[in-house]
């Protein structure tokens, strides 16, 4: 089983993610953004970028994420944590939020690209449907699991751009979650984790 | 008039926080950290955005009771998770987020909500929840301003301490993201930074 630490940012949601009973044994380790620049990456196999962490916070430290993936791990990175200012490889295109696509007679318009990938038979696309901030272009030799109409993708796994793994979403579970909104985000983590427990 | 300091959480990462500037003459922002190096003497109040590093905020628990203790306004947005200041507990969540349980009812007057009609409170665009699923239990002595759901959790209060100054909660995602709205919760920002400014 992957060890995996995810960062606290110390907002309500994330400490209703990642220390309620729900999911509190999917983390071996729970490091505060203030504290990275003390915590022991290499203690764990996968490490999870919390939905909204603060860009801000992380920047003085993608060295050492950078490392973390060059010792051939898992970086997980959730949505709305402008991956682009704190790491190499990742095109990020930032789109307005659209919130009330089911209400109004619209469509988000999220597809599945890869569907026998393994995640799948944890979590459905509509497990994995509520809103999406922006869109990602993939790397060549990258896989795109789940795209936004045909402007890029929301979910991919990156095994090309260095030695270790980088999974990707634009998808925001652990916030609505952990502010008790939005129930298919709940679904997502209830498959999403045990997936990555099993890598 | 008094000034309204805003807290700014999360650069970087798409513009869909909601921004106050333009709608109110009298506030001041920083970036979120920025708070433990700043001098809260000029600033009739503090505004605390739902993306608050409650972690970091409740370092700081000495200064910002002396900055209430002197007659400073705190308004708090999100849900209490960590320790930050006596008068604040933890989340209460609704048990369930039926329609009935996210209606919001007001249960009190206040110049921060006035002419803002409640059901633009329940329904964004059509869409309930938004405002509030749960509440962040009030002290004694608090007036609950909106209920939430058939059992009115006060998902609103305002306390006025004994020591001095005031708090004004608010148990959802920012008020300050219907600036420039276009229904009647348009007039929260503007009044809101009135109240907190000492206008009313």
């Amino acid at each position: 089983m992957a060890r995996i630490a995810a960062l606290d940012g110390g907002t309500y949601y994330h400490h209703r993610t990642l220390y309620e009973p729900r999911y509190r044994d999917f983390f071996d380790g729970v490091i505060y953004t203030r504290d990275i620049a003390d915590a022991r990456f290499e203690d764990y196999d996968v490490l999870i970028v919390s939905c909204r962490t603060d860009p801000s916070v992380l920047i003085p430290h993608r060295a050492k994420f950078e490392r973390f993936l060059d010792a051939g791990k898992t970086l997980v990175i959730m949505g709305s944590t402008g991956p682009g200012n704190w790491l190499s490889g990742v095109d990020w295109h930032y789109t307005p939020t659209n919130f009330w696509w089911w209400k109004e007679g619209g469509t988000l318009g999220l597809h599945l690209v890869s569907p026998d990938h393994p995640l799948f038979s944890h979590i459905t696309l509509a497990d994995a449907t509520w809103h999406h901030h922006g869109h990602f272009i993939v790397p060549d030799g990258a896989t795109s699991l789940i795209d936004v109409g045909d402007l890029g993708s929301v979910l991919y796994e990156d095994r090309v751009t260095s030695a270790g793994t980088k999974i990707v979403t634009s998808l925001d579970p652990m916030y609505h979650h952990g502010s008790h909104f939005m129930p298919a985000t709940t679904r997502f983590l209830d498959g999403f984790l045990p997936w990555l427990r099993g890598l | 008039m008094g000034i309204c300091l805003f807290l700014n959480p999360i650069k970087g990462a798409g513009d869909d926080l909601p921004d106050v500037s333009g709608y109110a003459t009298n506030i001041a922002q920083i970036d979120h950290y920025d708070l433990v190096d700043t001098d809260l003497a000029p600033y009739a109040a503090l505004m605390l955005p739902a993306h608050l590093d409650q972690r970091f905020f409740g370092t700081m628990t000495g200064k910002v009771e002396d900055f209430l203790d002197g007659g400073g306004t705190l308004v708090f947005n999100g849900h209490v998770a960590w320790p930050m200041l006596p008068e604040f507990n933890t989340f209460v969540p609704l048990e369930r987020s039926s329609l009935e349980n996210l209606t919001i009812h007001r249960l009190c007057d206040h110049p921060v909500f006035d002419g803002v009609d409640p059901d633009h409170l329940t329904f964004r665009r059509g869409v309930a929840g938004f405002y509030a699923r749960g509440c962040n239990p009030p002290p004694q002595g608090a007036i609950a301003l909106h209920g939430v759901g058939p059992d009115h959790l006060p998902c609103d209060w305002v306390y006025d301490r004994p020591k001095g100054g005031r708090i004004l909660m608010h148990a959802g995602n920012d008020l300050w993201m219907y600036a420039g709205s276009t229904d009647t919760t348009a007039r929260i920002v503007p009044q809101l930074c009135n109240w907190a400014a000492g206008l009313n």
